[in-house]
């Protein structure tokens, strides 16, 4: 049993950086442009996210940095691809190539002057709810996350509000799904747009911070090591909504959890085998459902007026 | 049109180069000295210009099969995944049968590295035309899922027990590749040189090539043209994965001599930008290439010589990608309004 609630609990905080980027994917893919620069943008707000915290001596700047980072570098997706039309897909793999250098360069040419150094925070403390944290069984699951994860949580609930309650959200969904009809009906498709995406990089960016400085407390090269591109699976598998993007990512999670013990629990199967399964199982949701997986209609069509 | 489309990369190229000397100035280093460095390390001497050369190799192999691919519009984006997946076929070959005649063996290798890529990027196309999911998506995650297979066939029948690095026992010799004497500069660069003379017959002067044109310009004039679509993007992505394919057979034959867990890790993006900076054109895919093997040898070197950090190729690569996609993009945005 407590093995069990380890390796939950150990799923939630694995998930927690993916569900993050998955959310800002969600913003900018729901208005018709594809988030491939995810794992870009979460490096970007893991690294800004250390060094704010390290230079301003408190975790809150790092925090504001990290998304800061993350929507710059998602600003120059939305001038690309939305302004000049270009492939939204490769322009994700460009930026993607340009964070992992440009992170690494930064670290090394102006804080190691040319070596890699290491620049320890310490990691946010875990944040117990009172009462709730002693709840047997689930108290510890759930209830004594460090505080990103609520953030993590109660954005979920945040944006299927603005998707699915609010007249922004309205607009931004028409966008992405008819955005001619969109811009007849009076809203700025080229606006909209950039707006979600630079939004969905801040997010990606905090992404990265509850990885560099929730998890880990410091920054190494290339540490989002392929994260980006699984909340994309999570969008994906979660077709392309919050609550669905939720339970992917906390299903990768446990994924995740599970491989790390794999050799204690003597399963017949490797860990590599077991970390293809989100792959594949995005791979079989998008086959399975063929036509009916429901991108978003316009997704990776630009606009021009 | 022709000037225009190899005028706008080697803007971007220059551009690109610029921006990053105003990073270089900002971590207190002369960006002169370091290109210079950079220049020297990739140039300086025979030594070095054969390991750029062999660095190219694999680009450029996959790159031309990535240009014909975009030339269609098929935005195959697997090359990352079909060369591991070749590396991988072409070691088993090697191990499995080397008791193959000595100028057979290399061949045979070789050719099991183009029929896994070619499989593996076929079976993509296969989702593509019978479940309709887009061939982004297929390929990205088809990535992650190969490189996966790799890892997971070295932990298994192919690893080298008791390495301590998930790597493959050490391929026959008479399975190397053949090299310059007295270099580490192996054949091949001269097989990336028939691809890219080849692709460009292909694209400019062979019925397939003509399909994969009108293709790309209008689906509608494809069909009403009689070109089959199916057929056609079948036909395109299997030739770029058995590029693909080859392209990792000959890192194992020529570079490694074994598979090496992660050999290939970045080399199907960076092909793709390497299609990008060609303008798509397979005989311009080669300078392209050469470009990313001597700017990554020589940033090695200019690490070593003037504390530079060798990241910096990355930010050359991102940023050269950027510009030209954003080129690209207005260029495509001007000719439909």
């Amino acid at each position: 049993m407590d093995s069990v609630a380890e390796i939950l609990a150990a799923a939630i905080r694995i998930a927690t950086p993916l569900l993050f980027a998955a959310l800002g994917g969600i913003l900018s893919e729901r208005a018709g442009v594809f988030a491939v620069g995810l794992e870009g943008m979460m490096l970007a707000g893991a690294f800004a996210g250390v060094i704010a915290t390290h230079a301003f001596g408190h975790a809150g700047f790092g925090l504001l940095a990290s998304a800061v980072g993350g929507a710059l570098l998602a600003a120059v997706v939305a001038l690309v691809t939305v302004r000049f039309c270009a492939d939204q897909m490769v322009t994700g793999l460009a930026v993607n190539i340009l964070a992992l250098g440009l992170t690494s360069f930064l670290l090394r040419g102006l804080f190691g002057h040319g070596a890699a150094p290491t620049i320890r925070v310490t990691p946010l403390a875990p944040m117990p709810i009172p009462a709730l944290g002693d709840v047997p069984f689930l108290g510890p699951l759930l209830f004594r996350q460090p505080a990103l994860t609520y953030v993590g949580l109660a954005l979920v609930v945040a944006l299927l509000v603005l998707l699915h309650r609010t007249r922004a959200g309205l607009t931004l969904r028409a966008v992405g799904e008819h955005p001619t009809a969109a811009f007849a009906a009076g809203a700025d498709p080229v606006r909209v747009r950039t707006l979600a995406v630079t939004a969905g990089g801040a997010l990606a960016g905090i992404g990265g911070a509850v990885l560099s400085l929730q998890q880990v407390g410091t920054f190494t090269d290339g540490m989002t090591n392929g994260r980006g591109y699984l909340a994309l699976a999570a969008i994906i598998v979660g077709r392309w909504s919050p609550a669905g993007a939720l339970v992917a990512c906390l299903l990768f999670g446990a994924t995740d959890a599970l491989q790390l013990r794999i050799q204690g629990l003597r399963l017949p199967v490797s860990s590599y085998v077991i970390q293809m399964l989100p792959y594949v199982v995005s791979l079989a949701v998008l086959a399975g459902l063929g036509r009916g997986a429901r991108l978003p209609a316009a997704i990776g069509t630009p606009f021009v007026r | 049109m022709t000037a225009r489309a190899v005028g706008w990369p080697v803007l971007a190229v220059v551009l690109a180069l610029a921006l990053t000397a105003l990073l270089i100035l900002a971590a207190g280093k002369n960006p002169l000295l370091a290109y210079a460095a950079l220049a020297r390390g990739a140039l300086g001497s025979w030594d070095r210009f054969g390991v750029g050369l062999n660095k190219a190799t694999p680009y450029v192999l996959t790159g031309v099969g990535v240009a014909l691919c975009f030339r269609a519009k098929v935005i195959n984006i697997g090359g990352e995944g079909q060369i591991a997946l070749g590396g991988l076929a072409a070691t088993w070959m090697a191990l499995t049968f080397p008791q193959a005649p000595p100028v057979a063996l290399p061949l045979l290798a070789l050719a099991a590295g183009a029929v896994a890529g070619a499989g593996w990027a076929a079976l993509a196309a296969i989702i593509r035309l019978h479940r309709h999911v887009h061939e982004v998506l297929v390929t990205l995650l088809m990535n992650f899922v190969g490189v996966l297979i790799v890892s997971e066939a070295l932990q298994g029948s192919l690893g080298e027990p008791g390495a301590g690095f998930p790597q493959s026992p050490l391929i026959p010799p008479a399975a190397w590749l053949p090299r310059l004497p007295g270099s580490d500069l192996h054949v091949g660069i001269l097989v990336a040189v028939v691809v890219v003379v080849a692709g460009h017959a292909l694209l400019w002067h062979a019925p397939f090539g003509f399909r994969l044109r009108v293709l790309g310009a209008s689906v509608p004039a494809a069909t009403y043209a009689g070109i089959s679509e199916p057929r056609t993007l079948l036909g395109v992505m299997s030739l770029a994965g058995a590029l693909a394919g080859l392209a990792g057979g000959v890192e194992v034959l020529g570079v490694h001599y074994r598979l090496i867990e992660g050999f290939s890790t970045g080399f199907g993006f960076n092909a793709v930008a390497i299609a990008l900076l060609g303008a798509l054109n397979p005989i311009a895919v080669l300078p392209a290439g050469l470009f990313f093997g001597f700017l990554e040898t020589g940033a090695l070197a200019m690490q070593r010589a003037i504390g530079v950090p060798s990241s910096l190729v990355s930010v050359i690569q991102g940023l050269t990608m950027v510009l030209i996609l954003a080129a690209m993009g207005l260029a495509a945005r001007r000719s439909r309004a």
